[in-house]
């Protein structure tokens, strides 16, 4: 799945990268953005929380002559004389005019590091309109944002990723370079699918699906139960014949057989008898227990 | 400055990262002694360093420094550190004396909502600066290093934590990628635990921001098997840039004793009360 969003978003979709505290998300986009510059597209990156040069640097490799970056970095809130590009700019018309000033023939791919920084100067109700206004104008093809999740209320993250048509979420794996990625993807027919992977991010941005999470493992699992467990054995599961017939002819100690019955009951001669004479202590009588008193 | 920091995090006061955005953080447990480790270090380094000191007063900072080698008030004079005394001005702002020239900086305290521009503008003149100091043969400093203790005190007094989240930005826009230079911050966080949400937001959502906008983290924790004389908590160092090996993000948890001068650093169960 996630190769698949990597080779373009659908022509006015909206994906959304969310990440956490613990596993930032710009990586992949980076790699998204690296993906889209390689197919010789125009990228317009609205960058609020990286720096063009650590963007850049990022992107070693790439080729960045189709990147255009527009500074919200070092002033987005206007506090010095001139500004580039302030939060309070994030409109249609000034998103437009952005983007039209380099012309291409292709509508570009507009890439928004991070929408966190919007939402946390711009209410959300805004913020998701003038999202799906760029969506439906034509002068983006697509949009693709990242969002820290848990900078914010789950509603405000909620409204955001409804209007999303993919939404990537990364967590950290168990392995050092590994992540984790739940993806939700909804296709025009209004069809939600939703899978889960295990992906690691090679240094030159291409990102590689190492397995299925969860789900494969369990269907791995599941085959590894089908193997033979009796395969490689150190002893033997099954008797031959003669094996068999010395195993019946075994008694066995606890079962008492007719033969062992008799042996017990019959003794043999020589064996000791008990012969008893009764005398007078043995006449006693039950009724009357004084009876040998003398009185 | 605690040299097993310093391999730990592979500086030295003639080589070190520029660019970074370092991040301090303590949960019930007190990580103020890596703020003097941090001020110690970039003194030495030669840098050129502002100081915002919000809890404590500038004699105290100058006492801990001085045994650990380093002297605030020669660094001041000299014009290599630019010390905003939190406390004094403060009281400016609070009972204004009429001969008073003091600075814009805590202006914020008047008005909380006004947000945290004029201690924004306070630190890009103390950094920018750098060498204009006129011309009484004032030394040539190295690239500018914005320290902050720390910044939940700005919570206490009323700023909101996407207030102190743009600061930050700021800050590090102009130190960190202007000027190559480094931003040191403190943020303490009391709640109980990550997930706690209810009563102490602001200050998890200020730490939880600050460590989307930072490259190195060093959190510190009491132990979680509670207090012990020989090992006074663990420091959690969490790497987030593009290492040289081409790993994102790296952990390592050691646990730390902090002495008289100084503070050792060890694997966890390696201390030498134990073996």
């Amino acid at each position: 799945m996630l190769p698949e969003l990597l080779q373009g978003v659908d022509t006015g979709g909206l994906l959304v990268i969310q990440d956490s505290a613990s596993y930032s998300g710009r990586h992949l986009l980076q790699s998204f953005i690296n993906a889209a510059l390689n197919r010789e597209e125009a990228v317009h990156v609205l960058g609020f929380e990286v720096s063009e040069e650590e963007l850049k640097d990022g992107l070693r490799g790439s080729p960045v002559q189709r990147l255009h970056f527009h500074n919200a970095y070092t002033d987005p809130l206007g506090w010095t004389d001139h500004p580039a590009f302030t939060v309070h700019q994030f409109c249609l018309g000034e998103l437009t005019r952005l983007v039209k000033q380099t012309s291409h023939s292709k509508p570009a791919t507009l890439v928004i590091d991070s929408l966190s920084w919007i939402l946390r100067h711009v209410s959300t109700p805004d913020v998701c309109r003038t999202l799906q206004q760029l969506r439906k104008g034509g002068a983006v093809r697509s949009i693709i944002g990242l969002l820290h999740a848990d900078m914010h209320q789950r509603g405000t993250v909620g409204s955001v990723c409804h209007s999303a048509t993919s939404v990537i979420t990364v967590e950290p794996a168990m392995r050092g370079d590994e992540a984790v990625a739940k993806i939700t993807k909804r296709s025009k027919s209004g069809k939600v699918i939703q899978d889960e992977e295990i992906f690691r991010i090679k240094d030159d941005l291409t990102v590689v699906v190492q397995s299925k999470s969860s789900k494969g493992a369990k269907k791995a699992d599941s085959e590894e139960q089908e193997t033979d467990p009796t395969a490689n054995l150190t002893f033997n599961l099954r008797l031959s014949d003669t094996e068999r017939e010395a195993k019946q002819k075994l008694a066995l100690p606890f079962v008492f057989s007719k033969e062992k019955k008799t042996a017990l009951l019959h003794s043999g001669p020589g064996s000791g008898r008990i012969h008893y004479e009764p005398d007078a202590n043995d006449d006693y009588d039950q009724e009357d227990p004084d009876d040998d008193l003398d009185v | 400055m605690y040299t097993e920091l310093n391999s730990i995090l592979n500086t030295t006061p003639d080589s070190f990262t520029q660019g970074e955005f370092v991040l301090l953080s303590d949960r019930q447990s007190d990580a103020s002694f890596l703020i003097h480790h941090f001020l110690s270090l970039y003194l030495r380094a030669r840098c050129k360093v502002c100081f915002v000191g919000l809890v404590q007063s500038f004699n105290h900072y100058s006492a801990i420094s001085q045994r650990l080698g380093v002297s605030l008030t020669q660094a001041k004079e000299k014009g290599q550190l630019v010390f905003l005394e939190g406390q004094k001005e403060s009281l400016s702002v609070l009972i204004p004396q009429e001969n008073d020239t003091g600075s814009q900086a805590m202006d914020f305290l008047r008005d909380p909502s006004v947000g945290l521009k004029n201690l924004y503008e306070f630190v890009r003149s103390a950094v920018s600066s750098n060498g204009e100091e006129g011309g009484d043969g004032s030394e040539e400093w190295g690239p500018p290093v914005l320290l902050v203790d720390d910044l939940s005190v700005l919570l206490s007094l009323g700023v909101s934590a996407g207030a102190v989240l743009d600061f930050s930005h700021y800050c590090r826009a102009i130190v960190c990628s202007q000027l190559q230079g480094n931003v040191v911050m403190l943020v303490r966080c009391d709640g109980e635990g990550e997930e706690d949400e209810g009563d102490d937001e602001g200050s998890e959502r200020l730490m939880k921001g600050l460590t989307h906008q930072c490259s190195l983290t060093l959190h510190v924790q009491g132990l979680p098997t509670g207090y012990c004389r020989d090992i006074h908590g663990q420091v959690e160092v969490c790497w987030r840039r593009r290492q040289g090996d081409g790993q994102y993000t790296q952990k390592k948890l050691f646990q730390y004793k902090v002495h008289d001068k100084g503070a050792s650093f060890f694997a966890p169960g390696t201390s030498s009360a134990v073996l």
